[in-house]
């Protein structure tokens, strides 16, 4: 049996949500957050892999991770205003002249 | 995994993804009682196969079942909620929660520099965000879910395939002692995990650290040029379809 | 036949065919520079047409017994390799020359008195070069057809003199009804032309060509290409189905409807085409085509019962028509009729005398109708205007003259010409004779009743038209006419030097053929009293019939009222022509229309709606296919992971 199989089932389960609030919310911000869920769920699997194996470079992965994840949500949380402000609205779907 | 505690273990995620295709928005019709019935039944499930299917490793207390069910159920709300302040504040526990398993897994400095920084900073950033543009209540965009359906199947048939294997990792590893104080790959000994952590990275990974830094510094730069950017403001976008019907209906030629 | 002449005649005959089609080309293409003088190429060109039919009627008449017909090859047109080529090649014989003759000859006239007609106070008409170049055209497409060797050449003149008539007919196209009156030509023509073509198809069929010695030979003989013998029924079938072409062209019963109409075309036009040449061209292709026709009695009776029909038929129409042009459109669709009579009672030379008298006795009535509608200011309503004696008074001279002979008064060219019809019919049969003389007391009736109104009487003109005679170009050809419509007849009597000229075509086949004389001897007339007792019988009752009409329209003109108003289904049957025109409209152009309604019905629904269903899966599948590509990025997204899915469900399960 595998030491790590809970966790890495329930990082799985992170991931999966937030893949599942990525694909079907419509407000910008939500689906941002949904990313970063997604990003505890790696961390999880990241930390119990590193267990697994008995060194801590998961750990530094995920703490890399983290470091992506604040620069990820930074650059995104800016854009977003300024979407916002040209549209009026939070909305993914008014983002759709690439449509047919 | 023998076959009928994969089979157990879809049925659960069968049925956790009913739940959550239930505590999506829809519109006027909120069906959140039966998701949440739903999922908290998908959630004692999962612990019954967890526990009766062998998955659980060496060494677990029941801790483990409280912040799973802490961190499954704030990430569930996360993503079902219509409003987003409420999104954002479960996620706040979502981080606490992941936090708190961190420990559980002695990987103490991780725990606590994940609260630091997601809840610390970058939630207080997504809740400014979110007070900037909020729109009082919830907008219409919010009241339903795109494509729930697919979205859900798709979810979770990409988790049922992949946890279906998580117990293929090798087993040579299990009888080694938890000794995650010490880094035996690097020969590292210290005796707390932020230490080891931080021998680990200034040593093996210092590039990456310095990398880190600049990416970090880039960020800066950027945000500060995005808000300074002048945009022009379009006349305001009125959504003419429902959702999820966006280009779906063209007339034929 | 020496090698000389050949070459003599080849040239002749390449000379009458493209001068005047050289002429219209002229005509045509230097309008914008010839303007006023467009008539000069077409002059020139149909003279020298003329000019080259004399010598060949020189050469003609020095043919000696053996060699009656010169087949001169010109080239090879298309050769199929079975060795059977379609060659331009002339039949030059005594008809043939004779028809060249009186197309060059009333043509030229025609021209040159069309050279003042189409002009309004000496300035020219608008399209007035359009006019010569198909003038022109049309002399080229009768020469072809009368100067062809076989039955292609033949169809080829008779569909190109068809275009033309439409051509002239809608010369004033602008006009509606000159616009449906060629139109209704060419179809009424094309009908006929399709029973023609039909013919030609079986001609080839059963004789393996198209040339008219070969073919010609092979009926006299009685045999098939193939050596089967011929039998009557195929030959009458032949006949029949050429005769029906001739019907179209001729405007004979059933197909005269479009006659009539033509008359919107100009003058000159009605002259030319729809009285001394075009319409006669029926009659020449059953006369080169006597061997056909006489081997089957059948065939031979049809023609003579159509043509007494026609005749008889036309006359009573013409009897209360207000329209001059249009009496003499009836009036010449009566006299084809005589023609047709002719030709079916074996008396093929008479039928071309009277075609060869009519020609221009017919064309000098259309032209000096067309002078009095040049006085009248474009009336030809014989109710607008009268008693234009003094007022035109060569115009009157020369239309007398050709009334005249119409009417076969004695001693002008009708009468001579018409009689010997006549007499010929009765030794066939009682009823076609008797038909020809009281067909002929209606013609002399209803000729001097237009003489009579028009030209007798107070005079009377439309409002404000200042009638003034024609000037010098339009009167010379009327008094050319005038002279050939009075001295023309004397070519028949006596030593009848015309039916003698042609005696060599026509030996062998209507002569040969002809029950009456049991075999041999031309048309001599059997007795006095058969042949003079008739001419007397025939000569007084025209006089009569003058004398008729000018009591009722000069001395008591309240009878004709008084008769009209007693007898009005009569008098209307007659006005509306018997109503023809009416039935062929129900029974044909009706259903015709409506038929077209269900094909455009037909392909609005039944094939668009196919195409449309072939179409709907393309689309469908496009519909279909077009939600993946919405432009929401969370759309995209969606496809991504569920592909990603999709690929991580085969692997593990692969792999298991």
């Amino acid at each position: 049996m595998s030491p790590v199989a809970d966790y890495l089932i329930l990082g799985s389960i992170l991931f999966a949500l937030g893949l599942v609030g990525f694909l079907s919310r419509r407000n910008l911000i939500v689906m941002f957050l949904s990313t970063e869920v997604m990003f505890q769920g790696v961390v999880v699997n990241a930390v119990a892999f590193a267990r697994l194996h008995h060194h801590l470079e998961g750990q530094a992965f995920a703490l890399f991770l983290l470091v992506i994840a604040a620069v990820e949500a930074g650059l995104a949380l800016g854009m977003i205003v300024l979407l916002y402000r040209r549209r009026g609205t939070l909305d993914a779907e008014a983002w759709s002249i690439m449509r047919g | 995994m023998s076959g009928s505690t994969a089979s157990a273990l879809y049925f659960v995620f069968a049925l956790g993804g009913a739940g959550v295709y239930f505590l999506l928005p829809h519109g006027d019709r909120p069906r959140t009682m039966v998701g949440a019935i739903l999922g908290l039944g998908a959630l004692v499930g999962w612990f019954v196969v967890l526990a009766f299917g062998g998955l659980m490793g060496t060494g677990h207390t029941g801790y483990f079942y409280l912040f799973a069910t802490i961190a499954v159920v704030a990430a569930a709300r996360v993503v079902t909620h219509p409003r987003p302040v409420y999104s954002a504040l479960y996620f706040v526990l979502v981080v606490i929660a992941v936090a708190s398993l961190l420990v559980l897994q002695e990987a103490e400095f991780l725990a606590v520099a994940l609260i630091i920084i997601y809840a610390g900073a970058i939630l207080v950033t997504y809740l400014f965000v979110i007070m900037l543009a909020s729109q009082g209540g919830s907008a219409t965009y919010d009241r339903r879910a795109r494509e729930p359906f697919l979205a859900v199947l798709a979810g979770f048939v990409l988790m049922a395939a992949i946890a279906s294997h998580a117990d293929a990792v090798p087993e040579s590893v299990t009888d080694r002692p938890a000794q995650l104080a010490s880094d035996s790959s690097a020969g590292v000994v210290a005796d707390s995990n932020t230490l080891a952590i931080g021998q680990l990275v200034m040593t093996k990974y210092v590039v990456v650290l310095e990398v880190a830094g600049l990416l970090l510094l880039i960020a800066m730069v950027g945000a500060i040029a995005l808000s300074r950017k002048k945009v022009p403001v379009e006349s305001g976008y009125r959504p003419t379809e429902p959702v999820g019907e966006i280009g779906r209906k063209v007339e034929p030629f | 036949m020496a090698p000389d002449t050949l070459a003599t005649l080849k040239i002749c005959g390449i000379v009458i065919l493209l001068a005047p089609l050289a002429g219209a080309i002229l005509a045509g293409a230097l309008a914008p520079v010839l303007r006023g003088r467009a008539h000069w190429p077409t002059i020139l060109g149909v003279g020298a047409a003329f000019a080259a039919a004399i010598c060949v009627f020189i050469h003609v008449r020095q043919f000696d017994a053996e060699h009656v017909s010169a087949l001169v090859p010109v080239y090879d047109w298309i050769a199929s390799g079975t060795g059977s080529a379609f060659r331009v090649e002339f039949l030059i014989d005594p008809l043939t020359s004779v028809m060249l003759l009186t197309v060059t000859g009333v043509s030229l006239l025609v021209v040159i008195y069309s050279r003042d007609y189409m002009r309004e106070h000496g300035r020219p008409e608008k399209g007035y070069e359009r006019f010569f170049a198909f003038l022109a055209l049309f002399v080229f497409a009768m020469c072809a057809l009368v100067l062809g060797g076989n039955f292609v050449l033949l169809y080829l003149g008779w569909e190109a003199v068809g275009l033309c008539s439409y051509l002239l007919i809608g010369f004033y196209y602008q006009r509606p009804a000159a616009a449906a009156a060629a139109k209704k030509a060419f179809l009424v023509n094309r009908v006929g032309d399709f029973g023609f073509g039909l013919a030609i198809f079986l001609i080839y069929i059963s004789f393996g060509t198209l040339q008219y010695g070969e073919v010609f030979e092979m009926v006299e003989r009685g045999v098939l290409a193939n050596g089967d013998p011929l039998t009557q029924g195929r030959v009458t079938g032949i006949a029949l189905l050429l005769l029906c072409g001739a019907c179209g062209k001729s405007a004979q019963l059933p197909l005269h409807v479009w006659l009539p109409d033509a008359m919107e075309g100009p003058s000159p036009v009605s002259a030319l085409i729809h009285a001394a040449t075009m319409v006669t061209a029926g009659v020449y292709m059953i006369a080169r085509c006597g061997a056909i026709f006489t081997a089957s009695p059948l065939a031979m009776t049809v023609v003579a019962a159509i043509g007494a029909t026609t005749a008889l038929f036309a006359a009573t129409v013409a009897l209360v028509q207000t329209d001059m042009k249009r009496i003499l459109a009836y009036s010449t669709i009566s006299q084809l009729g005589y023609m047709f009579l002719g030709v079916g009672v074996y008396a093929a030379d008479a039928a071309i005398f009277h075609l060869f008298t009519h020609a221009f006795f017919k064309a000098l009535l259309f032209l000096g109708a067309g002078s009095v509608m040049h006085a009248m200011g474009g009336i030809i309503d014989m109710r607008q205007f009268g008693g234009l004696r003094k007022l035109l008074p060569w115009t009157f001279l020369t239309f007398l003259i050709g009334s005249l002979a119409l009417a076969g008064v004695p001693m002008f060219s009708g009468f001579f010409s018409k009689d010997e019809i006549i007499h010929q019919a009765f030794t066939r049969h009682w009823v076609l004779g008797t038909i020809g003389l009281v067909t002929a007391v209606l013609t002399a009736f209803y000729t001097f009743r237009m003489v009579f109104v028009a030209f007798f009487g107070d005079e009377r003109v439309p409002e404000g038209v200042h009638a003034h005679e024609s000037g010098r170009w339009m009167l010379v050809p009327l008094f050319i006419l005038a002279i050939g419509a009075i001295g023309a007849g004397y070519l028949g009597v006596g030593g009848k030097p015309f039916h003698h000229f042609l005696e060599p075509v026509f030996e062998h086949t209507f002569v040969a053929a002809n029950p009456a004389w049991g075999g041999h001897e031309a048309g001599h007339a059997v007795g006095f009293w058969a042949a003079y007792g008739l001419m007397i019988i025939s000569g007084g009752l025209a006089i009569l019939a003058i004398g008729a009409a000018y009591v009722l329209y000069n001395r008591q003109p309240w009878i004709p009222p008084l008769v009209r108003a007693s007898l009005p289904q009569g008098y209307d049957a007659l006005w509306n022509k018997y109503y023809v025109d009416e039935l062929y409209d129900d029974a044909i152009v009706k259903p015709a229309r409506k038929s077209g309604k269900i094909c455009v019905g037909l392909d609005d629904y039944l094939i668009d709606g196919l195409v449309w269903v072939v179409t709907a899966i393309p689309r469908g599948l496009a519909y279909m296919l077009r939600g993946f590509q919405a432009g929401a990025m969370q759309g995209y997204a969606l496809s991504m992971v569920a592909g990603m899915a999709v690929i991580v469900l085969l692997v593990f399960w692969a792999g298991k």
